[in-house]
């Protein structure tokens, strides 16, 4: 059964191809991403790989999905070009959230 | 705040002793939620810290692995490498348990994948290089530490969601529940005592007028006699 999922550009889908996941879908704009995601939803697959700039743009779309339950997993990794710094800032901005009361206490 | 009360409460002994029942009891809940999100809190911090040397690992072996696609790209030009990536064989099968933190449910992936030699990938070696082996080794790689990064991340993501309602319910019993169950217990009792004074107060007048009334009598029959 295939449960990862690869949402991104044409040559990050190849390199993932190349990796062993089969269920790769090259995207161009927003609209696509949404239609792939959501197949992906549908598929069940248990975790979802996307690439930054694309999940930049659906975020709002993954996040009305998913709301919290456990699968998929959506995971964001850097575009070629881009730089990892964004996902960190996310994680850092929870990190405030959840503990910003206990940090100052 | 501070004079806040239930409202519609009647003042009786028994709704006294209800009210008492419930501040003990959830007196008790806020220790036990205290404890749970400390706990909480400290199951975070822990993965914070394996989520930043996992991210690491997985974006530069990312890095290396896209740096080498590129590579056989060059060598053998964009179609060619999209043509073998169609022909590699699904190998990545991932086997999802979950474990609980405190009651959150948690995922942990299991990733099956074998060691795969040159033949098992499943592209010919007629129009392929020895760049594009490099890059689907490379992608192999990364794509397992990606998924690790991301049973991390979902894990991180749940404890938050847990710690922020769990810290929700702490300040609710803490700051409005007890204080407000404590209130009500005061006014109830300032009000039973007020009753009982009442009551005193009756009945010392009542003792004087039937006493007075007894004097009188004992007047009249003496009167009388």
């Amino acid at each position: 059964m295939s449960s990862v999922g690869i949402i991104g550009n044409m040559d990050i889908v190849s390199g993932f191809r190349l990796g062993g996941v089969k269920e790769g879908v090259a995207v161009a704009n927003k609209d696509e991403a949404i239609v792939a995601f959501d197949k992906f939803l549908d598929d069940e697959l248990s975790v979802i790989i996307i690439t930054q700039k694309i999940a930049n743009e659906i975020r709002s779309h993954i996040n009305k999905k998913l709301g919290s339950q456990v699968l998929p997993m959506v995971i964001e990794i850097p575009d070629k070009d881009s730089k990892s710094e964004e996902s960190s800032d996310q994680l850092a901005e929870l990190i405030k959230r959840v503990t910003g009361v206990e940090m100052v206490k | 705040m501070a004079q806040d009360i239930i409202d519609g409460i009647n003042p009786t002994r028994m709704e006294l002793l209800n009210l008492k029942k419930r501040t003990k009891l959830a007196e008790k809940g806020y220790t036990l939620l205290k404890e749970k999100r400390s706990a909480l809190i400290k199951e975070f911090f822990d993965i914070l810290d394996r989520v930043k040397g996992v991210r690491e690992e997985a974006y530069s072996k990312l890095n290396e692995a896209i740096i080498a696609l590129t590579s056989a790209q060059i060598v053998m030009g964009d179609m060619a490498v999209r043509k073998a990536s169609l022909a590699v064989k699904e190998s990545i099968d991932v086997d999802i348990a979950s474990r609980s933190i405190m009651g959150v449910s948690v995922p942990i992936v299991n990733i099956n994948m074998d060691e795969k030699s040159l033949i098992d990938r499943g592209y010919g070696f007629n129009d392929t290089s020895i760049q594009l082996d490099e890059a689907a080794k490379k992608f192999e790689e990364s794509i397992k530490l990606v998924i690790e990064l991301a049973e991390i991340e979902k894990t991180i993501y749940l404890l938050a969601d847990e710690i922020e309602a769990t810290k929700r319910r702490v300040n609710a019993l803490e700051h409005i529940m007890i204080p407000k169950f404590k209130n009500t217990v005061k006014f109830i009792d300032m009000r039973l005592q007020d009753l009982e004074r009442e009551n005193f107060v009756r009945l010392k007048k009542i003792q004087s007028t039937v006493e007075d009334k007894e004097e009188e009598n004992s007047d009249e029959m003496e009167i009388a006699v």
